[in-house]
């Protein structure tokens, strides 16, 4: 307890803190240009200058530290005239272009001036000059008007981690610029641009087309990108998003944002997005009344129904709808039209992970909570990169090797490379072999506690490979050296990318994951690529899964839930996405309603597909482009988009969150809305007024979401399990394929071709952003130089890419976060994409997916 | 007085082992290595030794308190970052004595049980860093650097960093950021190197001269050493003299020798037998004195009595000839081209009083620049974050002080009193 007096105002403090964190508990407020909570102080600005008694010179207020008894004064003549003498200073190579700076009016210098500054300034010389930069495509930079705050490259080197700016030359002539100068090539978070106090470092995506006090209103929401769910707000200037911007200590992402949230949001107001209904006549899609569609939906769903049976119906929910929109489509198929066949695109590889790592470890094993992760003192990370699959959680793990913690990388690190303690690069496929071999030297070190049975009798049955085997996999030396690592980690995290359930063999990798996990006693994460993927789970968008996390086969719970609503819940468990597409193309499955999804390009084997979907009787999709699926409509409803709507999102550590409408006016209609009412077209007696209705009605049925109100979700406070009722404690069974044999050996002169989860674009999504379009426009085919070496390839040379089923010219780009004998491609693009290339199968344990016939040919177009 | 720090340097081949091992050289580290190294921390305390780079900081006090910090590594880190104009006093060391810093290193490394150094030698000193890693690689040979030191189970390793080119890196945390491979600019203090230096472990940072102090003192012991020159900061001291003297040089002399005794009997006096105008006494940022003030001994103590400080002990004279505008606008450029960037009085205001000083010069000074420019300096002075911004306003508050009237009549004549008489 120490006490200091400020101003004459005696402040009693716990602990020593800043003379300037002293000051605002007090309520003074002490001027600042430099300092920015968060991150380390700097010392530079000198505009904190303070009096303290019994030193001789004026003090920064931001980095001296209270001690007992100190008196210290900040308001007195002499403190002001260095106010001032400071702010004279500042506006001496500043130029005064206020008029036609997008800052003026935020600006942090234009209003310290207003407050402390001089009138006129007495410099009469030429200010200095410097080029405004345009080389990026989102950042605009111009350096005339940078204060030398450095707190942009503080926050690209603390926070960010990124380490892409630097202060260049000396003194007067000191610029930020990216080491190489000229382009920042950088993540483009533009965490830079919440930092920058005047307009030094700006967005272009608005330029000189608003001023900060035309933002009419702010709506604050969760991003609707990734599975991390960071809250951001929205600046809107009549129906436009101006910005979108994070806040300070608000949402798990305090104050952060990646570019996709940040940057992303323009997709909303593409020029493409659907805004009537259309309907599939001769062969053509034609605009036609919501009441048409409607009705002919309803029509035409009754005629299947009748002829063919509930069952030969199924539908398509999204990770990228609100839990109300997913909950309103499982209620559609299950309670209007009497069908389990539902299911997402979470089947590829979230859902599956999710529900074998609970069927090991109990119901809400990966509900840990992310801001958490920064705390850990090490990370294991394996099947892809968390820094750009969800950024924002990549930052958490960068935080953990800064705060002096370890992180093991299992597979390329990517984004993580400069943060890593060990790192097992190894051939693709050869994964299996070292996460056996980390189990086995780890179990020698780490006892088996006996809390779980069922997976310790695993864990001893299961072969791990003798040094010999291994050595074609990985030095043997790299295994002990991570194991060393991995075991001295007291309160670890593990991190499972969405790559580990994508192969042959996925629930032995997983298993072998769990087995770590559970002998170094860590939490886990399974990384979402989608907002919601979670929340559709939990929204019982799952064949065999009812609303709130309870299996279908129990009669108990589907009695619960009858007795509830009032509603018979069909009995027989559904089909799942490729049993659907098989059925589809069988002819058993006669209608299929797509919600917000394009299956098609997100799916394997793209002719199969399309004959899949061509054979249906009835194809609905629900989305808000003119998609490659939508094409293939018999129906085309247009949805509502992200910033349209109101409703919430689970996130990957199932935080509930808030989704708000930022725009008022939708081309389309809500998700939910839609469903509603075409169940009320088909004669359903549910009464859904608004979002608030369908949520009334969520927590009424699901035990899980039981009386978890708006309010509560508003407050940040929805974390897992609520106040419902999780079915804790269920070891369930589990198989492991393969448990007492190795992977079989891959051709190590082949080439893989794998997807690549670029940091700058989400699905099919984002090719309507321009603003993410302008950093990655076109798909390239990354590959490892030693890799292109041998093939005697340069950046940016042309190749054809060809594997057993498909045949494609594309540019190649150079990358170190391939690994040899490996091309990755994304699956953003319409013409060039990775599925394109492979088919798949379905793992037989996880129900997974299993990308097969990846194996590529690499030749030089010459 | 016998010479400590410049000995045998007249002999040409004084910077090799062998020269230096035959005047007696490295007795002092075998001395050394059979003491307790608290016993040699003492013996510097009661030599009463004090840092020799400007501050005057107690150098057996600094050593104390990086000694009692339970953290290891510890690093030593010699300042021969000499960039300031008008001192070159270390010159002579690193160039011709250059295993007297070595053997002084060594000496202070067992002291502090720092097992690895750094000399962070000026980016213009190219000489001597050919001589310096030539003493090194002799030491090494010969065993007095490395692992089991002379047998006595120290271990010590010791390399040249040469800078590029920065003032602001013989701050000693700018130093260590540079070290560091970072941008060299001072950090925040506290924490203080001693406890939080070179990759955040106590760190010592010594200047050269201070450095070859030590053998001596271990040699002579602390009690015989505090008897040496001024009482309250003894031993010896080098001066390095320029600019309008007949013998400008680097002399080695006991600290508190006066002004005049330096500039007339060592110096030779005036050049050309001229008129003394003005002595800056310790390197371009302490503050200028009048002819008058000559008789004030040249230490720690006794210049800040009159408004000044001993610095480096650079000192510069200038004649009836000298434009001290002229002096004043180059110091500025100096401080302008020097500044960091780092905090805004001394990055903004640097360049300004040199765009006011610059129009004097030439002839276009206006009315109220005299105020202006002392506002502009009193505007730095105090409020930046490391020194350096202090020095640059020292100048212009002192050139104003003391000569009012040059600065007046070139703003009223347009030109320059000096050149007239």
């Amino acid at each position: 307890m120490l006490k200091v007096t400020i101003n004459g105002i005696e402040i009693e403090l716990e602990k020593p803190v800043t003379v300037l964190e002293a000051a605002k508990q007090a309520g003074i407020k002490i001027p600042t240009l430099c300092h920015f909570d968060g991150l380390p102080p700097f010392g530079g600005c000198r505009l904190c200058l303070v009096e303290v008694e019994k030193l001789p010179k004026l003090q920064t207020a931001c980095t001296l530290m209270t001690t007992d008894g100190m008196v210290v004064r900040t308001e007195t003549a002499q403190i002001k005239a260095a106010r001032r003498a400071m702010l004279e200073f500042l506006l001496i190579n500043h130029p005064l272009d206020c008029p036609y700076c997008d800052k003026a009016g935020e600006c942090e210098l234009q209003d310290l001036v207003a407050i402390y500054g001089p009138e006129a300034g007495r410099f009469a010389e030429g200010k200095r000059t410097h080029p405004e930069s345009f080389d990026d495509p989102i950042i605009v930079r111009n350096m005339e008007r940078c204060v030398l705050c450095t707190r942009c490259v503080r926050m690209c080197d603390e926070l960010q981690g990124a380490f892409a700016i630097t202060v260049t030359g000396r003194g007067s002539h000191s610029f930020v610029e990216p080491f190489t100068g000229g382009k920042y090539n950088c993540e483009y978070c533009g965490n830079c641009l919440t930092v920058c106090p005047v307009g030094a470092i700006m967005s272009r995506l608005h330029r000189h087309s608003y001023r900060p006090w035309y933002v009419e209103r702010e709506v604050q929401t969760t991003c609707g990108f990734c599975g991390v769910g960071c809250t951001m707000i929205l600046q809107m200037r009549e129906e436009h998003i101006i910005r979108s911007i994070p806040r300070m200590g608000l949402g798990l992402n305090k104050g952060l944002l990646c570019v996709r949230g940040r940057f992303g949001y323009d997709f909303v107001e593409s020029t493409e997005r659907l805004s009537t209904p259309l309907i599939n006549k001769n062969g053509q899609l034609q605009p036609v009344s919501w009441p048409e569609a409607y009705e002919y939906i309803a029509n035409r769903l009754k005629e299947i129904k009748e002829k063919h049976g509930a069952d030969a119906i199924g539908a398509i929910a999204s990770g990228r709808c609100t839990n109300e929109d997913n909950y309103m489509l499982q209620r559609f198929m299950r309670f209007v039209i009497g069908t389990n066949n539902i299911d997402s695109l979470a089947r590829l590889s979230y859902a599956p992970t999710v529900s074998y790592l609970e069927s090991i470890f109990g119901q809400g094993i990966t509900a840990n909570l992310i801001p958490g992760i920064a705390n850990s003192d090490g990370a294991l990370v394996v099947g892809g990169d968390p820094t750009t699959i969800n950024p924002i959680l990549g930052l958490q793990i960068r935080a953990i090797r800064k705060n002096a913690g370890k992180v093991v990388v299992i597979g390329p690190p990517g984004g993580l490379k400069r943060f890593v303690t060990n790192a097992l690069i190894t051939d693709p496929y050869s994964e299996e072999m070292v996460l056996a071999a980390v189990l086995g030297r780890l179990s020698e070190e780490k006892e088996l506690r006996g809390e779980l049975p069922r997976l310790e009798e695993k864990i001893r049955a299961v072969k791990i490979p003798s040094q010999d085997e291994l050595s074609d996999a990985i030095e043997v030396d790299e295994i002990n050296a991570a194991v060393d690592t991995l075991k001295g980690m007291e309160n670890p995290v593990v991190i499972i990318g969405p790559e580990i359930a994508m192969q042959k063999r996925s629930s032995k990798r997983l298993f072998l994951i769990a087995a770590i996990a559970y002998l170094i006693n860590a939490r886990l994460f399974v990384l979402s690529e989608r907002p919601n993927l979670q929340g559709l789970m939990d929204m019982g968008c799952e064949p065999h899964m009812l609303p709130g996390g309870r299996p279908l086969e129990f009669e108990m719970f589907r009695h619960k839930m009858e007795e509830s609503l009032g509603k018979k819940v069909p009995e027989s468990k559904g089909m799942n996405l490729f049993e659907m597409l098989d059925a589809a193309q069988d002819g058993q499955l006669k209608a299929l309603y797509v919600m917000g999804e394009n299956l098609i390009q997100s799916l394997p084997n793209r002719e199969k597909v399309e004959s899949a979907l061509k054979s249906l009787e009835l194809l609905i999709v629900q989305d808000i482009y003119l998609t490659e699926t939508s094409r293939l409509a018999d129906v085309v409803l247009p949805a509502s988009s992200w910033s349209e709507k109101d409703g919430t999102f689970t996130n990957l550590e199932r935080r509930l969150q808030s989704v708000r409408a930022a725009r008022t006016v939708s081309p389309g209609r809500a998700d939910w809305q839609i469903i509603a009412d075409i169940s009320s077209q088909m004669g359903d007696s549910g009464k859904f007024s608004s979002v608030e209705s369908v949520w009334e009605e969520i927590i009424h049925i699901s035990p899980l979401h039981a009386g978890l109100s708006y309010e509560d979700i508003a407050k940040g406070n929805a974390l897992w399990p609520y106040h419902g009722e999780p079915l804790r404690g269920v070891e369930g069974e589990f198989d492991v394929e393969g448990i007492d044999s190795l992977p079989e050996k891959r051709d190590k002169e082949a080439f893989y071709i794998q997807l690549q989860r670029p940091l700058y674009h989400s699905g099919s999504t984002s090719r309507h952003s321009r603003a993410l379009l302008s950093i990655m426009g076109e798909p390239l085919v990354m590959i490892n130089p030693s890799s292109a070496e041998r093939l005697s390839l340069k950046d940016g040379d042309k190749v054809v890419v060809s594997s057993d089923i498909h045949r494609a010219e594309a540019k190649i780009k150079l990358s170190e976060d391939v690994r040899a004998g490996e091309v990755a491609l994304c699956n953003t693009f319409s013409g060039l994409n990775f599925m394109q290339f492979v088919d798949y199968e379905v793992s037989p344990v996880l129900g997974c997916i299993v990308i097969t016939k990846n194996n590529v040919n690499i030749e030089k177009v010459t | 007085m016998e010479k400590v720090l410049l000995k045998n340097i007249d002999n040409p081949d004084s910077a090799t082992i062998k020269a230096y091992e035959a005047a007696g050289g490295y007795q002092s580290l075998k001395k050394a290595l059979d003491l307790e190294p608290k016993k040699i921390i003492e013996e510097v305390k009661s030599s009463g030794l004090r840092g020799r780079g400007g501050a005057g900081f107690p150098t057996g006090m600094k050593w104390d308190f990086a000694s009692r910090d339970p953290k290891f590594p510890k690093y030593l880190l010699c300042n021969a970052d000499e960039g300031e104009p008008g001192t070159f006093k270390d010159r002579p060391i690193l160039e011709k004595n250059p295993h007297l810093l070595i053997e002084g290193m060594i000496i202070s490394a067992y002291a502090l049980q720092a097992e690895r150094g750094y000399i962070y030698l000026r980016g213009e000193y190219p000489h001597a860093r050919d001589v310096l890693e030539k003493a090194i690689a002799e030491a090494y040979e010969r065993g007095y650097l490395g692992e089991n030191i002379l047998g006595k189970g120290f271990r010590f390793d010791l390399s040249v960093h040469q800078g590029a080119g920065a003032y602001i890196c013989g701050e000693e945390t700018a130093l260590i950021e540079s070290i560091e491979g970072r941008r060299g600019q001072p950090r925040i203090k506290p924490p203080f190197p001693v406890n939080v230096g070179a990759w955040g472990m106590p760190t010592v940072v010594n200047n050269v001269e201070t450095l070859a102090n030590i053998p001596y003192i271990v040699e002579i012991g602390g009690e015989a050493y505090a008897k040496i020159g001024s009482s309250d900061c003894p031993g010896p001291k080098l001066y390095s003299i320029s600019c309008c003297v007949e013998k400008p040089g680097v002399y080695e002399l006991p600290m508190g020798t006066s002004l005049r005794e330096i500039i007339y009997e060592h110096a030779g006096g005036i050049k050309g037998g001229r008129e003394l105008k003005a002595v800056i006494p310790g390197g371009i940022s302490t503050p200028v004195l009048t002819p008058d003030k000559i008789d004030t001994p040249m230490d720690f103590v006794s210049l800040p009595k009159i408004g000044s400080m001993l610095g480096s002990g650079a000192i510069m004279v200038f004649d009836d000839t000298v434009c001290l505008v002229r002096v004043c606008w180059r110091a500025m450029r100096f401080f302008e081209h020097e500044s960091c960037g780092k905090c805004t009085p001394c990055r903004e205001g640097t360049g300004w009083m040199r765009n006011i000083l610059e129009r004097i010069e030439n002839g276009f000074g206006r009315e109220g620049d005299i105020e202006l420019l002392q506002d502009v300096a009193l505007s730095i002075s105090g409020k930046t974050f490391c020194p350096l911004g202090d020095g640059a306003a020292n100048v212009v508050l002192s050139f104003i002080r003391n000569f009012p009237d040059e600065f007046e009549y070139h703003i009223k004549n347009k030109k320059c009193s000096a050149g007239e008489e």
